[in-house]
Formats: structure tokens, sequence, C-alpha cells
């Protein structure tokens, strides 16, 4: 039963410290999350656990050269903004006020940055005749949300989302799509200001493209900005066909950027026991992020004090995304349609973005460390919820004792005899999630995640992603070395410059395997 | 008072307050009290022994009366067959004639003649002979439902056995089903405190748990009754236990017309009722040669006081056939041979009447349980399993999978009810339809009693 509130005494934190000491838990910290940690989260999880039973924790070794962290002659201050700490500025209406203007580190002799979008591929192309002549095959994809999890949805040259088309202001596009699917498809050019007859929209402007049929697009573009491409069937679009053309100004926008990064939300409803998502579906279980859910989508890797454009497409079925990233104020500078007048930027933390709409965030990577970048809908932070009820949430109960024999249950005592439920409501985090997959090397081994915290796979799910701004020695080290990265030491070693390691615990799983 | 107002409305602990504070969920129900065990063996009372058919059919041929009252019928028609063969004994008299009779000098003599006499019949036509072997044969019928008897009497243990294992297996996938319902009402509860369902369905699940509790019961209390009754038949007190067996039916199945053939060419029954109509045919014979007459001897030797003299006697007695000639025995006689005729013809009838109903049940049950085993019970059973693995992964809700897991227990409560019923007509099939052995044994005449006729014929 739960405890009236008192104002002096917030009773679920007492309730939860008093009970897993009672229960024999020991415990890192008196915070909540370690409480918990040590009731269920981790159970069974043991491999490697270090800094547990009250001791201090031992921290992992210095690394990296400090001295090396900051680039030389590099500009640090603009009117009161820095571009190495959290900072505003001396006034809203400062042109640099929250880093607006502050240019990025890169030489601007080296052109712009290029647009990268993690997981997905670039489009080639062949110049013909002053045309760009791009190909794309509309297909059945096999996509792999998480490691070993195969779903079977639509894309484009074997692609979900499909490759990316990039092109230059000017351009004249010839697009040759080919339908290598077993149903008629159009492609849609959502945005461009194009002659009517190559707009896709199928019945409206042109014939369906039938199964092994071709139809070839050409168009000027004297857009610019961010666009995408995609079916215009509207299954189709649910089940995954779309993809990035983003169009780059012909005179480049100021200020320059040194990181321009493209992330496409997506939902998908695919049942247990199922690799095919219900296009048909109203309700939304698996989420992804350029094609994979979190944690196997890969973190934006930065360097601290650069500016970094971010550009979000929604392109779920039907839930729009709320986008919220932390430690940052960022500012919108555009959306799908075009970028937008400097006096028309807001600075923000999150910014709703709806279906078929996309918004381009920039700011100035002030703030070193691991950052949560995610949609802040509750259900969309995690894939194919589910009641936490069951086996998950007794105490001395496991799924496999029932897998163990099918024709004899194991059976249950008559009441849940966890303390827990004393208190209505308990427990609201989740249970039971299985950690082997979580920290297969296709997860923790990849480069942009080394050094991070031993555990940082089980914070990030469904449409999550971090964002990891990083002192220039330890970019280095993580993304252009092969050196060995112990994990939680980059995480560490921030802390260290920039934090309290006397108050840092490190992650109870301190190594994977 | 109407009807209605005569069953008290249940009493219903409605929280006053629901709502409107937090309140505990209702409580998962107790397990029924010891008033309700009368019937349950205490620990310790229950020894847990088991049998075999082959043990128990053994010790029903030791112990059921029935086979022994079969038996007794078959020495009873045998001494009637004796008895209607014996020869008739000679008679022997005393004779004394005209006493009183005058003799010289006007005295009384004491007769005219004082001796004995023996007579002695002298049977034709081979009556006892036909007489003996009617009864012979009757003797025969005897045995014939001797058999039927013992196929009433083992078909009903095996029945029974069928039964007791089946009461068994069903306890036991019982047991799994309650464990099913317990986690259904554990979960309730914790769905409750999880604000994902509301009190009724809370009291739902409580009362599926004692409806899962009562059903376990009631599954002990069948299986003792199966073993009480399969003791019944064996006809001798067997210690509590469980039976050792197998379900499976193992006859290869026939076709409706095979089965048919093989049951009025060997049931016995029909042997029987054939038996009885040579039976009958005897009887004509018997009857048919009843007029022709016995020839009746007699002589003796005496005193003959008037002749002073020892003197013999003879006579010759015979009777003249000439208004009896046992028409009238021999019409019924006839007629009851012809009804014999129609009564093999009614026996074949209803034979082929109970065999269509009992093979329509074998048929059914059989493509029951050999689909239930070959495709329903093991995709229930990856439906659980699946399930479980999905419960593993994160990926479906607990409720889901305890569904899966009651659908597969009670797939297998079905098959259980499919193969025991497959059993069953496999054995009324197999042994010519007969069953119920504590019925009496039947003999060629009415039970139980001797054929009122001191002589039979
Ligand atoms: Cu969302």
């Amino acid at each position: 039963m739960s405890i009236p509130q008192e104002p002096s005494r917030p009773p679920r934190r007492e309730f939860l410290r008093t009970t897993a000491l009672a229960a024999g838990g020991a415990l890192t910290g008196s915070s909540i999350a370690a409480a918990q940690h040590s009731g269920h989260a981790m159970d069974g999880g043991g491999r490697g656990m270090k800094g547990h039973n009250g001791m201090s924790p031992e921290l992992p070794k210095p690394i990296g050269d400090p001295s090396l962290g900051r680039p030389t002659g590099v500009q640090d201050e603009y009117d009161g903004f820095r571009r190495f700490a959290p900072s505003r500025g001396n006034s809203p209406d400062s042109d640099y006020y929250l880093g607006k203007l502050v240019p990025g580190l890169r030489d601007p002799s080296a052109g712009r940055a290029p647009f990268v979008a993690p997981d997905i591929t670039s489009l080639p192309y062949e110049m013909k005749g002053g045309v760009k002549e791009f190909h794309l095959r509309a297909t059945p994809v096999e996509a792999e949300f998480l490691p070993g999890y195969k779903m079977n949805v639509y894309g484009y040259n074997g692609s979900m989302p499909g490759p990316t088309i990039e092109v230059t202001q000017g351009d004249r596009v010839r697009i040759v799509a080919k339908n290598e699917l077993p149903e008629p498809t159009s492609m849609h050019w959502h945005g461009f200001e194009l002659p009517v007859q190559w707009d896709g929209a199928s019945e409206l402007t042109q014939n369906l493209i039938e199964p092994g049929e071709t139809f070839v697009y050409e168009f000027d573009i004297h857009e610019e900005g961010t666009f995408f491409y995609h079916s215009h069937i509207p299954m189709q679009e649910a089940f995954g066909m779309v993809g990035w053309f983003i169009v780059h100004p012909k005179k480049d926008w100021d200020p320059p950027v040194d990181r321009d990064f493209g992330l496409i939300f997506q939902n998908f409803a695919i049942e247990p026991g199922q690799t095919v998502s219900d296009s048909w579906a109203m309700d939304w279980s698996w989420h992804t992020i350029n094609g994979r859910s979190g944690p196997f989508n890969s973190p934006l890797v930065v360097k601290h004090g650069e500016r970094v454009r971010i550009r979000i497409l929604n392109f779920s079925p039907m839930q729009h995304h709320p986008i919220h990233l932390h430690g940052h104020t960022f500012w919108v500078t555009g959306h799908e349609g075009a970028r937008i007048p400097k006096s028309a930027w807001i600075p923000r933390n999150t910014e709703l973005i709806a279906v078929a709409q996309a918004s381009d965030f920039e700011f100035i990577a002030n703030n070193p460390g691991d950052w949560m970048m995610h949609c802040h809908m509750v259900h969309h932070m995690m894939n194919h919820m589910t009641e936490q009820v069951g086996p998950r949430v007794r105490p001395h109960q496991s799924v496999d004792a029932y897998l163990a024999n099918l024709d004899r249950s194991p059976g249950v005592s008559s009441q849940n005899s966890d303390p827990g439920f004393a208190v209505p409501g308990y427990p609201q985090k989740m249970k039971g999630m299985s950690m082997d997959m979580m920290m297969s090397d296709r997860i923790v081994g990849r480069r942009e995640t080394l050094g991070m915290r031993a555990d940082w796979p089980m914070a990030i799910m469904g449409l999550m992603l971090a964002v990891r701004v990083l002192p220039e020695d330890l970019y280095h080290l993580v993304m252009e070395t092969d050196e060995p990265v112990e994990p939680g030491s980059v995480f560490t070693e921030i802390v260290r410059r920039f934090g309290d390691p006397s108050v840092y615990h490190p992650a109870m799983k301190m190594s994977h395997g | 008072m109407t009807a209605q107002e005569l069953v008290a409305p249940p009493r219903a602990p409605i929280p006053p307050e629901a709502a409107k504070a937090f309140t505990n969920p209702p409580a998962i129900p107790t397990v029924p009290g010891p008033e309700l065990r009368i019937d349950t063996p205490r620990d310790g009372e229950f020894a847990p022994s088991s049998y075999t058919l082959n043990e128990l059919l053994r010790l029903t041929g030791q112990n059921n009366p029935t086979l022994r009252q079969a038996q007794l019928h078959i020495s009873a028609e045998l001494g009637k067959a004796q008895q209607a063969g014996l020869y008739p004994n000679p008679v022997f008299s005393y004779e004394a004639e005209q006493i009183g009779v005058d003799v010289e000098g006007n005295k009384d003599s004491p007769g005219e003649f004082q001796g004995g006499v023996l007579e002695q019949r002298f049977v034709t036509a081979g009556k006892l002979r036909l007489s003996r072997e009617k009864y012979l044969r009757r003797a025969h019928v005897s045995e014939h439902l001797a058999t039927v008897q013992q196929f009433r009497v083992c078909n009903d243990v095996r029945l029974h056995f069928y039964r007791a294992l089946a009461a068994g297996e069903t306890l036991a996938i019982r047991r799994e089903l309650l464990k099913s319902s317990e986690d259904a009402a554990v979960t309730a509860q914790e769905a409750y405190n999880m604000g994902q369902v509301r009190r009724p369905e809370v009291r739902r699940a409580n009362v599926t748990l004692q409806r899962a509790r009562l059903s376990v019961m009631r599954a002990e209390n069948a299986q003792r009754e199966s073993f009480r009754r399969l003791t019944a038949l064996v006809g001798v007190a067997l210690k509590e236990g469980a039976v050792e067996g197998s379900l499976t039916p193992e006859r290869e199945a026939t076709s409706f017309e095979s089965e048919l053939g093989r049951l009025l060419a060997e049931s016995p029954e029909v042997a029987a009722a054939r038996a009885k109509l040579a039976v009958d045919r005897a009887t004509v014979e018997r009857e048919r040669v009843e007029w022709v007459p016995d020839l009746v001897a007699r002589g003796g030797a005496g005193y003959n006081f008037e002749a002073g003299e020892t003197v013999a006697v003879a006579g010759l007695s015979l009777e003249l056939p000439i208004y009896d000639r046992n028409q009238g025995t021999i019409r019924q006689a006839r007629a009851d041979y012809a009804r014999q005729q129609q009564e093999l013809r009614r026996i074949e009838l209803r034979l082929r009447n109970r065999l269509a109903m009992t093979y329509e049940q074998y048929l059914s049950s059989l493509q029951h349980a050999y689909e239930y085993e070959r495709v329903i019970l093991p995709e229930s059973k990856a439906a659980y399993a699946e399930l479980l693995e999905s419960y593993k992964r994160d990926r479906v809700d607990w409720p889901e999978v305890l569904m899966a897991q009651h659908d597969y227990f009670d797939a297998k409560l079905v098959q259980v009810d499919n193969l025991l019923e497959a059993r069953t007509h496999e054995v009324l099939i197999a042994g010519y339809l007969l069953h119920d052995g504590l019925m009496a044994a039947e003999g060629s005449t009415p039970a139980g009693h001797i054929d009122a006729t001191p002589r039979p014929r």
C-alpha cells in the first residue's frame, strides 16, 4: 500500500530504498535507478560486474591527451557565447546567441561538410549529356532492425530506407525507376516544384509502374534543402518505401557546418513471431532510425566545438514525433520546404515533427558527453512494449522453467511475493530485458560506440540514439585509430575533464563478452 | 414465495468506496476445506500400487461370479441330458388275486393267485437317445453362452481399465490446468496493481481458479469411482491404486463390412443361437417319435391256491395311438424351431444395428485421436512454445501465453477423451459388442430354475 504523500519525505523514493535494503539488495548509490537495478533489471547479468557491494569503484585509467583537446587558433567566445562550454551569450538579439551564427571549425576552402545518413548508402549517378542519371529499383527488403531481427518490408535497391540521392541546386536529374515489386508502384518526389507529369501521383499524373516495368523521371531542380522520395501507394509508404533526396544549395548556407547528418524516423507494427510489418495497423510496435532500432542505430559522433546539422524526417505512417536533444539547445533552421530565414530560426530542446515533415537542427556541440536524442513519446522509446506481469516480475521465476517442459508447468506461488507489489503501480520500469542481444558485438563493438558506458545499450531503444560530443583527442582515439578502447573509458575521461570524477560510479556491467 | 426467492442471493463483498482510493484487489480464494475432502485418502493411507490389464483379467477369471454361473449352467444341462437318457426302471409288484374264492369244503382260500410280478417298459423309437441328444445340445448352447459371458466380463474389465487409465491422465492434466488458472489469478493481481485490469476482471480470474479447483476434485472423484467400479468387476477387493497401460488404440482399423462379416461369423451370441436351433431341431425329432408306443412287458410267478400249485403270469401292453399321436406338441416344436430361425435372423440384425452405432463412434474417435496426435496437439504445443519464447524476448504479454498454455492443456484433455472413446469402441468391436460383466450369466432356458418336469424329455 502506498503512503500518503508528505512533502518532506518523497514516499516512493523512501520505499524503494528501504525495501531494497531489506531484501538484501546491495546498493552502489542511493538513487532510485540503482535500487531498481539491484532489484531486478540486472538479474542474471553477473558477468564481469565490478564496482558493486558499496565499495568505492575503480575508474578506468585516464586516456587521451587533454592538452590536445582543442584545435589551435579557434575562436572560443562570440559575444558571450562559448564554443567549448555550455553558454547562451550576452543577448538574445545577438547573432551569436546560443551559437546561432557561430561558424563551424571547418576550413571553408575544403568545401561544405559531407551529408551523412548513418547506416544508409548513397546512390551513385552517371553524368549523361549534362544530366545526373540515377537508377532506383523498388524492391522487397529484408531489413535487420536489430541484430538477428530481420524484418520484411519494401524499399529501394535492397535497402530500407532507400539509398540517398544527393544533388546540387540547378542540376537536371533523370531517375530511371524500375519496379521489381510484385505489384504496381509509383515514385513521388516529395516537395519538388517539378512539371506535373513527373510528380508521380499515380493515376492523377501518370500510369502506375507495373511489376517489371521501368519509368523514367527527368526534371530540373531549382530548389535547395531537405527533400525525400517515396512510393505514392499509401501501404507501400507504411511498408518502408522512402529515401532522402538532399539538394545542396548552389551557394553554401551560412554559417558553414562541420557535420550534416540525416535521420529518417519510421514506425512499424510487427507482431511477436512475425517478420512482416502490418501496414494496416493503427498501433506501431517497432521503431527505426535509418532502418535500425535502438541500440543498433549508430550514434552520431562529433568533435567538441563543432557546428552540427541534423536533419530529421518523420516518415512514420501515423504518428508524430516530438524530438528531444539532451544537453544542448538547437536552432530550427529549416523544414522540408526550405531553409528558414535566420530571423525566423527558433531555439528549442524539443521539436515536434509531424508525419512527412522534416526539420533541420543546428547547434554548436559545446557540451562534451554522450547525449540522448529521442522521440519523447513514451511508447516510442522502446520496441514492442509488454505488460509487466508474469514470471518476469516474480521472484525466483523464469520463463526457462516453463520452456524446459511444456507439459508440466512449474506452477506459481499463490501471490506475487515481491514486496514491491505493496505499492500500487509497481513496477513501472521494464523488467527482464534480454541483455545478451544488447551486448552483442554488432552493437557494442562498433567504432561509433567505443568507450561508452558499459550498459549503454539498455538505455537506447526504439526512436532513440546517442549524440557523442568528444574532445579532439578522444574523437581521434575512437574514430581514427584502432587502439583498444575499454568500455566506459571515454565517458569516464569526459567526466574526469568536465565533471566530478569523485562522485562518479561507472556502469555496473563493466564488460561484455 | 416464488421459486426464485427460494434461492438465497449470494453474499457479495462490494467495497463501499471502490475506486475512490486504492483498494487491494479481491483476494485469491482459498482452497476448499477438509469438510469437502471426506473421500480423499489422508497421507499414508494411499498405498500406491499399480495394476496391469493382464493381471486384472487373471484376477477376474478367478473371482467374477458370473463366470462360475456360466459354468454351472453347462453342468445343469449336462445333468438334464444324463437324466433324460436314463432307461426306465423295472417295476416289481406283488399281486394277490381272487382272495376269498371258495375251495372244496366251502372254505375261503387266500386267493387264486399270490405272487410277484416284474414289469418292464421297453422304450421304442430311440426316445431316450433323442432326449439325451436334445439336452446335450442344450449344454452346447450353454457353452456358447459361457463364452458370451466371458466376453462380457473381460470386455467390461478392459473398458473400465481404460476408463481408470483415462481418469488418471485426465486428473494429471486437470492439475496442470489448475496451475494455469492459479497463474492467471496471480497475473490478475499483478495486472490490477499495474492499473491494467479492474476488480471485476480479478474476480473473474478468481472464479475461473475456483472452477479449476472443483474440476480437479471432480477428476479425483472420477478416478476413485473408476477404480472402484473396476474392482467390482474383478470381483475381489483391490487396494486402491493406479493402472498401467496405454490408451493408444492397437488394432488395425478395417471397413464396416469386414467388421460386420467377422462379427456375424464369430460372435458367440450367433453361435449360441445356432446351437439353440439345433436344440429345437432335436426337439422336433424327439416329439415326432413320442407317439411310437413303448412295449410294457410283465411276468411273474406265484402260487395258485385253487390249483394248489405254482403258476406264472405274463402280460404285454401297448398304447394304441388312435387319437393322440402327439400331433399338437410336434406342431409346437416345429413352431419353436421356426421361431428360432427368426431369432437367429433377429440376433444378426440386432448385431448389425449395434455395430453401426459402435462403428461410427469408433471411426469418429479414431479420426479425432489421429488428427489430434498428428496436427492439433503439436500445433497447440508449438503455439504455446512460440509465445513463451516471445515472452522471454519481451515481445508478448503473459496473459496471451497463459491462454495458449490453457488451450494446449485443454486439447490434451480432449485427446484423452478421444483415445478413451477409440479404445472403448475398439474393445467392443474386437469383443463382439459384448459388455456388462455383472449381468447374471444366461442359460439356455430362463436362469436359475430346474426344469419343472421331473422326467425331462
Ligand atoms: Cu514518437
